[in-house]
């Protein structure tokens, strides 16, 4: 690999000291001159006609400005997911307040007012009357003869069957398998809670503050609700507490946005955490019907899946979320024949959205905890299982007729298994005691970028230097707590040689900086990245061409040192690039600035091998994470810190995934009260050692060779888990989360079964 | 009722209703909007400071609880001098993404370094079993905290 000077160091996020001194202003330390605050009513029914709404006494109490529902605000239905216009994909299904309440903790009115403790009590004042519906809770329950029809045309919200590959003939040595996984909806749990601020101003403008991933889309369906001039609706992306996906969608915006310019008055929403669990967006619950036939090598044959995605009340992005699952496999098996038909389905529950991973987690995690079943079926190590079906370098997805580029996955669940110490921990004397140990693998494979799911992408890009050879990076950013901010002044600093700290970056404002479609889909390194590499390119172009008129030299006799250009031949002579910018404007007038389109050209595979060792009290039923490996298949590692806390997190998250988060609800509907206190987030007391190991070969076009590490890194991680106590135990759990409850359950299931002493015999042969 | 406290080393004295929670006496009606909230329930730690000593959920208090009390908040660690040991660690090590969670995670680890200045990995993991990260898995943070007590000055440094 090429020798680089900055990229591949380890960094501080770009405003590290505002954070460690509070000073970074975030969404709800925001205030504007004359701001008032905004409450939501949630539906406490699950499905219910709003059939009336008295806020007589709400609005006759001092403070209050202004009491909305249905009955005073338009009914024009939007997609919050929408990015672009005429994004196919988008049912417009959703308004601003419901006339039908279709789950605990749909919008059915707001208040603005001056303070939080008058909105509050204003809220308290408003009465509602519902007719409450039949709930209707699962998919399984929305797809039954006869169902409760939950918007008009029904509750199937889209359908799709993919084929890719040719049925081989049935052969008698095969082996077929059939497997079920059910995963749950899970709440992002960013830290900061979901806030937005707006203001109408008399010059017509509508400005909003939102801690979002992508301030183009939220321009496009705010001002597509409101009938606004795309141009007079400014969006500015302020500090992002967290997203995960559940900042991607626009949720609050178009209600705030209506509530500033319905009031004239400039209107901050904040949600409560309960309120983020129950009324923003969740990972969705989906349920995958899996069946492989295997030969007696264990190649994969044929594989034929079936998912059931709960969309919840609004289809939002659950139809292109439930078409990517079923573009995830073919990024990491090859199979000769892939069969997958899936479903969106409404139901009366929180609304499904985007979230880390877009169906990767979901669809790994059936085919990884299937594949275990096999292997075990076939008394073959998971890992050779695995082997010998995983993609390789070039291989073409069928799912979108690219490359998967340099895919390094292999490479990845060898060296891993190697320093994991895989065969010794996988063939160890099967534990009898109280507490178990166990040990799981997970492949996972995802993006970098939109490449094959949308026909174009793209980013725009403006770079200035200054007269000191500061340098200002204009692009509509959306930092997330990732470092995408640093990891651009990285790059550029690497391909201008000049240190990062004299680069500055902004984040979006969809006024002023050039159209970026956000952060999405893995693709600010690979794709944004590469343009920061592109635009800076072309900036030191312009300077060694400035500076060949500075000193009358033709351009070809010039190279480009650190922070300088100079003649070739003679090291010493030259000009820094402060001199170049002050030089060529006195002498020229000319501007060091350059913008920059980069389109993007490839999509290759991002690639996660993990192991975890799990602990499992078969009296209480409770997990512990031991230990944990994960190896990044990362082409080039830019920030080398942060794409180890990233991994870190991700884990967190995954362990979260497989044993203790759910949006669980009851029989009604109700999420169990309070926020966190009912919502289990792994603690730093329960997490695991994570040891991360990078593989790094740079043969893909990202830049310097980097891809995307920020969703794959938790693609894997609940499968490796749930794989890992499924060894511990014996048992075959494939319904997430792994609770204790469930965890007993199993166990007892196995007891009652008299399988536990057959259990010794299930290990075949085992690899490094 | 009338409140009058110390916060970040400076006496306050304003009124209040008894039922507000330390977390808006700071945020609302001091404009300090330094300490974070995640989930006004005590379960997620970022809005934590020190109270008299002792890493408290602000919004768990009230404010006749601080009345006449100590109340130490993230921009009182370093105040208008250098960072403290502690923030620069948590700088150097990555132990901050978001940074959301950060201010309540200093100032657990900052009242654990005020009574144990040289704790074990587990002891540091206990400290801030109250304070939830999203981002970074935890480990940098513990480094970190590790990292300042190895340093040894968090103890004798600026209150």
């Amino acid at each position: 690999m090429q020798e680089l000077r900055a990229v591949g160091q380890t960094y501080p996020i770009h405003d590290a000291t505002e954070k460690v001194t509070g000073d970074l202003v975030f969404g709800s330390d925001l205030r504007l001159p004359g701001m008032m605050c905004a409450k939501l009513l949630l539906s406490p029914f699950a499905h219910a006609l709003v059939k009336s709404v008295d806020a007589a006494a709400a609005e006759a109490l001092h403070g209050v400005v202004g009491v909305f529902s249905h009955l005073n605000a338009p009914q024009t239905p939007y997609c919050r997911s929408r990015l672009v216009p005429g994004e196919p994909l988008c049912v417009e299904d959703e308004t601003l307040f419901a006339a039908t309440a279709r789950f605990v903790g749909d919008r059915v009115a707001a208040v603005v007012a001056a303070d939080r403790e008058t909105a509050a009590e204003a809220l308290r004042l408003i009465e509602v009357d519902y007719e409450p519906l039949p709930p209707v809770l699962t998919a399984k329950a929305a797809l039954a003869a006869g169902a409760t029809p939950i918007h008009d045309g029904g509750n199937l919200v889209y359908e799709y069957d993919r084929e890719l590959g040719v049925a081989l003939p049935s052969r008698p040595d095969t082996l077929s398998t059939v497997t079920t996984v059910a995963t749950q909806k899970l709440h992002h749990a960013a830290l900061e809670p979901h806030v937005c601020l707006a203001d109408y101003d008399r010059s017509g403008t509508l400005t909003i503050w939102t801690p979002s991933q992508g301030v183009y889309g939220v321009r496009t369906v705010v001002a597509d609700l409101l009938g606004l001039s795309y141009s007079r609706v400014r969006v500015i992306k302020v500090p992002v507490g967290g997203s995960f996906g559940g900042k991607q969608e626009f949720i609050l915006e178009p209600v705030t946005a209506f509530l500033a310019l319905r009031t004239g008055r400039p209107v901050r929403l904040t949600l409560d955490r309960e309120q983020c669990i129950v009324a923003t967006t969740t990972r969705p619950a989906t349920t995958s019907t899996m069946r492989t036939v295997v030969d007696s090598d264990g190649m994969l044959l044929d594989v034929e899946v079936d998912t059931v995605l709960d969309a919840g009340a609004y289809s939002g992005s659950s139809p292109e979320y439930a078409l990517m699952m079923a573009h995830k496999l073919t990024r990491l098996y090859r199979a000769p024949h892939y069969r997958h038909r899936g479903r969106a389905v409404y139901t009366t529950t929180p609304v499904a959205g985007g979230f880390r991973g877009w169906g990767a987690p979901e669809t790994v995690t059936s085919v990884e905890i299937h594949l275990d079943h096999v292997a075990r079926r076939l008394r073959m190590d998971p890992v050779e299982l695995r082997l010998r079906n995983l993609v390789s370098p070039g291989d073409i997805d069928p799912a979108t007729g690219m490359s998967l580029g340099d895919a390094r996955i292999r490479q990845c669940l060898e060296s891993g298994a190697q320093a994991f110490g895989w065969s010794r921990r996988f063939s160890r004397v099967v534990e009898t005691g109280r507490l178990r140990r166990g040990v799981g693998v997970a492949c996972g494979g995802h993006y970098n970028g939109l490449l094959g799911e949308a026909s174009s992408e793209s980013s725009t890009m403006t770079l200035k230097m200054n007269e000191d050879g500061s340098v200002d990076l204009n692009a509509s950013l959306h930092e997330v707590g990732c470092g995408s901010g640093t990891a651009m002044r990285i790059i550029i600093a690497e391909e201008l040689g000049v240190d990062w700290e004299r680069i500055t970056t902004r984040e979006a404002d969809s006024e002023a900086t050039p159209y970026d479609i956000g952060c999405y889909a893995s693709r600010m390194i690979y794709v944004c990245g590469a343009g920061a590499r592109a635009t800076a390119a072309e900036l030191k172009e312009r300077l060694v061409q400035a500076a060949s008129r500075l000193l009358d030299l033709p351009a070809a006799s010039l190279r480009v040192g650190p922070g300088r250009v100079e003649v070739a031949d003679e090291p010493g002579h030259g000009l820094t690039y402060a001199e170049i910018v002050r030089g060529i404007r006195v002498r020229d007038g000319h501007d060091m600035i350059v913008t920059h389109t980069y389109c993007n050209r490839s999509n290759p595979g991002s690639y996660s091998a993990q192991f975890a060792e799990v602990e499992v009290d078969v009296l209480t039923g409770l997990v512990r994470v031991t230990d944990f490996l994960a190896i990044a298949d990362v082409g080039r590692a830019i920030n080398r810190g942060m794409v180890e806390g990233q991994y870190r997190g991700a884990v967190q998250m995954g362990i979260g995934y497989a044993l203790c988060e759910e949006v669980a609800l009851d029989d009604q509907g109700r999420p169990r009260p309070g926020g966190f206190k009912n919502y289990h987030l792994v603690n730093a007391p329960d997490m695991p050692d994570v040891a991360v190991l990078l593989v790094e070969h740079e043969g893909d076009e990202g830049p310097y060779g980097a891809k995307s590490v920020g969703e794959i890194a938790t693609v894997p991680t609940a499968a490796a888990v749930i794989n890992a106590l499924n060894d511990a135990l014996g048992t075959s759990i494939t319904t997430l989360p792994a609770t204790p409850e469930r965890v007993l359950a199993a166990i007892a299931e196995l007891d009652s079964a008299g399988q536990r002493q057959t259990r010794s015999a299930r290990r075949g042969p085992t690899c490094d | 009722m009338r409140l009058t406290f110390t916060v970040n080393g400076r006496r306050r004295g304003i009124e209040v209703p008894a039922t507000t929670r330390l977390i808006d006496v700071l945020r609302v009606h001091l404009g300090m909007t330094d300490t974070k909230e995640g989930c006004s329930e005590g379960e997620c730690g970022a809005c934590t400071v020190i109270l008299d000593g002792k890493a408290v959920n602000s919004c768990l208090v009230l404010a006749p609880q601080v009345n006449g009390r100590d109340v130490l908040t993230v921009e009182g660690l370093a105040g208008d001098a250098e960072l403290t040991v502690l923030q620069a660690k948590f700088i150097e090590h990555g132990a901050i993404q978001c940074g959301y969670c950060t201010p309540g995670m200093l100032m657990s680890a900052k009242a654990l370094l005020l009574h144990d200045p040289d704790p074990s990995e587990t002891e540091i993991r206990m400290a801030l079993a109250g304070n939830i990260c999203r981002c970074t898995g935890y480990t940098a943070i513990v480094e970190a905290v590790q990292d300042a007590a190895r340093a040894g000055v968090e103890q004798n440094g600026p209150r």
